[in-house]
């Protein structure tokens, strides 16, 4: 198959993206990920298929919907639309006919052509600002033939590339996007593989491991993230860990992100008309954020919010 | 003296108006030229002046702190139009209420006003083939009656004469330069060295008598300010302040008549200049960055002046700006919302040599805005491709703190509206923005009609052949039965024809203002400070500059019509779901009872998402429309000239505007600006609005308009603000002609709706301007709530 004609799923474009990478950058969200972090902001984000969405405050109870569905997955309660989300294949077919565009399917086939079609489109204020095309996800290692189609294609057109990734995949697979990437984004949760498993569902010896060799054998440069969840990972001795590793094991490393957790997430999983586990957590105080990023300065590392 | 600029009601003044008319009818057989000259010497010799407690500047416009004079050019004021004001922030003195109406009495009959009212309704009102036209609300506001749709009188502050809305950047430059002296001297010489060897030798001696008599009244009037503040220094006992008073006065024994040798001398002269520039809401503060610095780098270098002092004379500025305003009768005053005022000063930019104008003013400027967080004046900031990226961050600074300044233009399509226009390059970058953001070339070219026409409604008039829905009549040419037409580019060309027709009779409306204005309004003074103004020996009124800018007709629902061709164009002639017999069917009953229908032309593409195939018909509708104004002749030469800032005409615009094929119900307000996405149809972000607009050519225009949301999370580090600075500058070099951003957040403007008393320094960008959010009109309030929020 041609590079062009590789499909993936991809559920969102952001376009003047500009907390993800240098300049306006347009950032390409793909679905699926092999990780549960328990503070997951983008629950739509986990499985690789199109999902359906549906709001609660638009609804206006019609019922439309119901014969709608081919698989009998809807049924109105009470004037509640209620869908057996057991049953839902994501197809669609209730999303038209909704008066109040309270459903909507999450997650679209594009191919690697689609894509370049769509981010060529700002090359302008690429080039103007120094920005590129960031590929994200959901995590980027659950499609990465697709992946790595869409940033060749972007590289032959002359744009910069950046990815954001967990790291958690093969290293054959990450090697294949790495070869066509100007800047990895590079998410680190933990330090320590058994807190990981328990906040994400794996371990981090892999993603550790990938990390090290995407920099000191591929030498490309990179931004370690940290998302701050409080009471999992913002700890010193966490970032101290951290620090080491970094200087031990990362040369191309330029800095290191903060990422303040923050709540906006929610109303998605209610879309999802998904009961997740509740994690009750609230945003870490700036005092405690600042801190921490002080500490990993006086390290020697170099880190922002 | 940001405390002084609390207050509840605006006072309503009349010695203006009486003033004037006490002159005018002592100097009937006068010819024009001298009449209006005696009479503005006339208010500056016995106009009521004061000096307010911490001012630094002498003059204030008004008899009154904050006052606004009633004008006697415009319409009367009856007990029907004052009642109303005074229902709102105005007030006015049971004495002068009392005065006023027997002012009104007395002179109702004589005045100037009355001229200019009798000509446009006897013109245009009285006129078989035009008066349903001025009824149609193809252009506003729609005349209810046959003397015309004035909309009552004007009031507003200032020392200058009437009327309101001249466009212009006067030479300010040369009074700082040469003084009232210089000029005097100047016109002295012309009449000694004239020969009447013309037609026109008579006009010229008056003219040049006229220089003469009114600025020799200016300097009278600048030394009362100076015999004033001394006589307040003598019973001042605070020695700092005493001694304030003593420097104001010594300066003002000296400017204007003299030139100016220090920054505060030049700053008192100007600021002299710009009260004679008003009544005007549109009064330009031009390239003050320019033509200051100077003044202002020899005063620094001889360290005469720090940077804090000058700031706090600019902050003083802002505040005295704040005190000038205007107010109109009740139908204008739901065209401008918000005691609409457009003073402008543009900063930054490139000097005559093409090299980067940004200068240590510039800043300095614009950390007064921050400072003092008022939003008047306005700042436009000028870039280019040199125009440093820390100016442009500063800039956006400003922007970030909600005061919805300054606005932002693009140098390059600027220099090629005049450039086309006949001007040299150099000359060309000379422009700044005028009003709005209407271009005019410092004391080159100036504007002095401009008039909004609805473009929707002229469609509308075409899609009913000739008739207009909003009067039930016959308006248009009948441009044939649209339901018969079989191809897109056969309809098409029937909507361009209707509109060219109605554009036309726009042309004539705005030709006669021009004339009864040329007639009835001859201003020595400012006229005098045009190019060659005094040597010319003509008012500006009277003279064809050598690139005309005199009349502009604003574009209002450009992109509501190339929205509405694009939805026919897919779903009519192309996919034909529906026909046109149908659509016709549909907009006639507003949409009611076709709701699937009008879905299907909501979803058709919409402009502001870089979609071509609707892209490129909204820049069409724009491409024509700037070449049909260039065909029209206008009466002070040249030919008319294409805009496009709706200010905040698309809410009257909309409301005369029946039910549209882009899916829009009548009734309901047009997009916004000019190049502004149609209101939440812009869903793919930022850069695609602007590379649809990049789509348009707006060279030929005059000014356009794009008004964008950012909420306060898209601007929060250094590193954000020197991205959108990137984004700003890409734009305004890539064809783009103006962007201006709001940053507020939608929670606080409900909030504000709610609870207007809790949020009285909420200020918001509407068109041009910024104003109170409390203080607009609902409509407009919605408004500006509904432009998407660019969120990230």
């Amino acid at each position: 198959m041609k590079t062009e004609e590789k499909e993936g799923i991809v559920f969102d474009i952001q376009h003047y993206s500009i907390h993800d990478g240098p300049g306006i950058r347009t950032n390409v969200f793909v679905k699926g990920c092999p990780l549960r972090c328990r503070w997951c902001q983008n629950p739509e984000s986990q499985s690789v298929k199109p999902q359906l969405m549906y709001r609660l405050e638009p609804c206006v109870g019609c019922g439309a919907c119901v014969p709608r569905c081919p698989r009998q997955a809807i049924r109105l309660e009470e004037g509640k639309v209620i869908t057996d989300r057991t049953r839902c294949n994501g197809c669609g077919a209730c999303v038209s006919v909704c008066p109040a565009e309270a459903r909507e399917i999450t997650g679209e086939p594009m191919t690697a052509q689609d894509v370049l079609e769509k981010v060529i489109q700002d090359k302008l204020f690429y080039d103007t600002s120094g920005g590129g095309v960031t590929m994200t996800g959901g995590e980027i290692l659950a499609q990465p033939d697709f992946v790595a189609a869409v940033l060749k294609l972007c590289k032959e057109n002359g744009l910069h590339t950046a990815i954001e990734t967990c790291g958690y995949g093969s290293w054959e697979e990450l090697d294949q996007i790495l070869d066509y990437t100007d800047l990895a984004l590079y998410d680190v949760k933990h330090m320590d593989s058994e807190k990981h498993k328990e906040g994400t569902g794996a371990g981090n010896e892999r993603i550790l491991e990938n990390l090290a060799r995407l920099s000191g054998e591929k030498n490309i440069p990179v931004i370690v993230r940290v998302p701050l969840i409080p009471g999992f990972n913002d700890t010193e001795e966490n970032m101290r860990q951290m620090a080491a590793f970094i200087k031990e094991k990362l040369p191309t490393c330029q800095e290191v992100n903060l990422l303040p957790y923050h709540k906006l997430g929610e109303g998605k999983k209610e879309q999802l008309e998904r009961e997740n586990a509740a994690f009750i957590c609230e945003p870490p105080a700036q005092e405690d954020v600042e801190r921490l990023r002080a500490l990993l300065c006086e390290l020697g590392v170099k880190a922002t919010v | 003296m940001k405390d002084s600029l609390k207050i509840n009601k605006y006072p309503l003044c009349v010695e203006v108006f009486r003033l004037a008319n006490e002159s005018l009818d002592s100097t009937g057989g006068d010819p024009m030229l001298l009449r209006r000259a005696k009479l503005h010497a006339h208010i500056l010799d016995n106009i009521t002046i004061f000096i307010e407690e911490d001012d630094l500047l002498c003059g204030s416009g008004a008899s009154k702190p904050f006052g606004l004079e009633m004008q006697y050019e415009y319409g009367v004021w009856t007990k029907d139009e004052v009642e109303s004001l005074k229902s709102e922030i105005y007030t006015i003195s049971p004495e002068d209420e009392e005065e006023l109406y027997r002012l009104n009495d007395r002179f109702a009959g004589n005045s100037l006003n009355h001229n200019l009212v009798e000509t446009m309704g006897k013109s245009l009102g009285e006129n078989d083939r035009l008066w349903p036209f001025m009824k149609s609300g193809c252009i506003l506001p729609p005349w209810k009656d046959k003397s015309g749709g004035s909309g009552g009188g004007f009031a507003m502050s200032g020392y200058g004469l009437g009327p309101g809305f001249s466009l212009v950047a006067v030479d300010f430059a040369r009074v700082l330069r040469d003084g009232a002296k210089g000029i005097i001297a100047e016109a002295k010489q012309c009449l000694s060295d004239l020969r009447y060897d013309a037609a026109d030798s008579l006009e010229k001696r008056y003219f040049w008598e006229g220089v003469i008599i009114v600025y020799e009244a200016w300097v009278r009037f600048a030394n009362r300010y100076a015999d004033l503040a001394e006589e307040m220094a003598a019973g001042e006992s605070r020695p700092q302040r005493k001694a304030e008073l003593l420097e104001m006065a010594r300066i003002c024994r000296k400017v204007p008549y003299e030139p100016a040798e220090t920054f505060r001398e030049a700053m008192q002269s100007y600021w002299f200049t710009f009260l004679m520039m008003c009544p005007s809401p549109t009064a330009t503060g031009g390239r003050f960055d320019q033509f200051m610095y100077p003044y202002y780098k020899k005063d620094k270098e001889e360290k005469r002046i720090t940077d804090d002092q000058v700031l706090e004379l600019l902050e003083v500025m802002r505040c005295k700006v704040m005190k000038i305003n205007r107010v109109s009768g009740k139908a204008n005053r739901a065209k401008n919302a918000g005691m609409a005022k457009w003073y402008n000063w543009t900063i930054g930019g490139q000097k005559p040599d093409g090299s980067d104008a940004t200068n240590e003013l510039s800043y300095l400027l614009l950390e007064a805005a921050k400072d003092t967080h008022l939003p008047h004046y306005t700042l436009t900031v000028r870039v280019h491709e040199n125009s440093p990226k820390e100016f442009l961050v500063k800039a956006l600074e400003v922007v970030k703190t909600g005061l919805g300044l300054p606005a932002f233009i693009g140098d390059n399509s600027y220099m090629n509206f005049f450039t086309g226009g006949g001007l040299s390059v150099e000359q060309a970058r000379d422009y700044c923005a005028t009003g709005c953001v209407d271009g005019n070339v410092q004391a080159t070219t100036r504007t002095q009609v401009a008039v909004f026409f609805i473009i929707p409604q002229a469609m509308d008039i075409c899609m009913h052949n000739g008739y207009c829905r909003f009067t039930k009549e016959t308006v248009g040419i009948e441009t044939g039965d649209v339901t018969k037409m079989e191809s897109f580019e056969e309809f098409k060309a029937a909507v361009y024809r209707q509109m060219a027709y109605l554009m036309g009779m726009a042309n004539e409306r705005i030709n006669v203002e021009l004339i009864a204005e040329r007639e009835l309004f001859p201003d020595v003074f400012r006229s005098s400070l045009m190019k060659d103004g005094v040597k010319t020996g003509k008012d500006m009124f009277n003279r064809t500059f050598e690139m005309e800018n005199a009349a502009v007709l604003g574009a209002v629902g450009g992109v509501n019509t190339g929205n509405a061709l694009a939805a026919i164009k897919k779903l009519v002639y192309e996919e034909k779901k529906y026909t046109m017999a149908q659509l016709l069917t549909a907009l006639d009953a507003d949409w009611e009872g076709f709701p699937e229908m009008r879905k299907d032309f909501q979803d058709a593409p919409k402009y502001g998402n870089n979609i071509d195939y609707v892209d490129s018909i909204v820049a069409d509708v724009y491409s024509y429309y700037a070449s049909v104004c260039l065909s029209l002749p206008c009466a002070y030469g040249g030919t008319l000239r294409p805009n496009a800032i709706s200010i905040s005409a698309h809410q009257p615009g909309g409301a005369v505007t029946g039910a549209t094929a882009d899916g829009r119900k009548g009734g309901e307000i047009l997009a916004d600006a000019s190049l502004s996405p149609d209101h939440g149809q812009d869903l793919s972000g930022p850069l695609a609005v602007f590379q649809s607009a990049m789509k348009v050519n707006q060279d030929a225009y005059q000014g356009t308009l794009m008004n964008m949301k950012f909420h306060p999370t898209a601007l929060k580090t250094e590193s954000d603000l020197e991205k959108l600075a990137s984004v700003v500058k890409t734009y305004l070099t890539h064809g783009g002609k103006h962007v201006q951003f709001n940053v507020v957040n939608k929670e606080e403007m409900l909030d504000a709706k709610e609870h207007p008393e809790e949020h009285p320094e909420l200020v918001v960008r509407v068109a041009g301007y910024s104003a109170y959010f409390t203080r607009l009109t609902d409509g407009i309030q919605n408004e500006v709530i509904n432009r998407t929020c660019h969120d990230l």
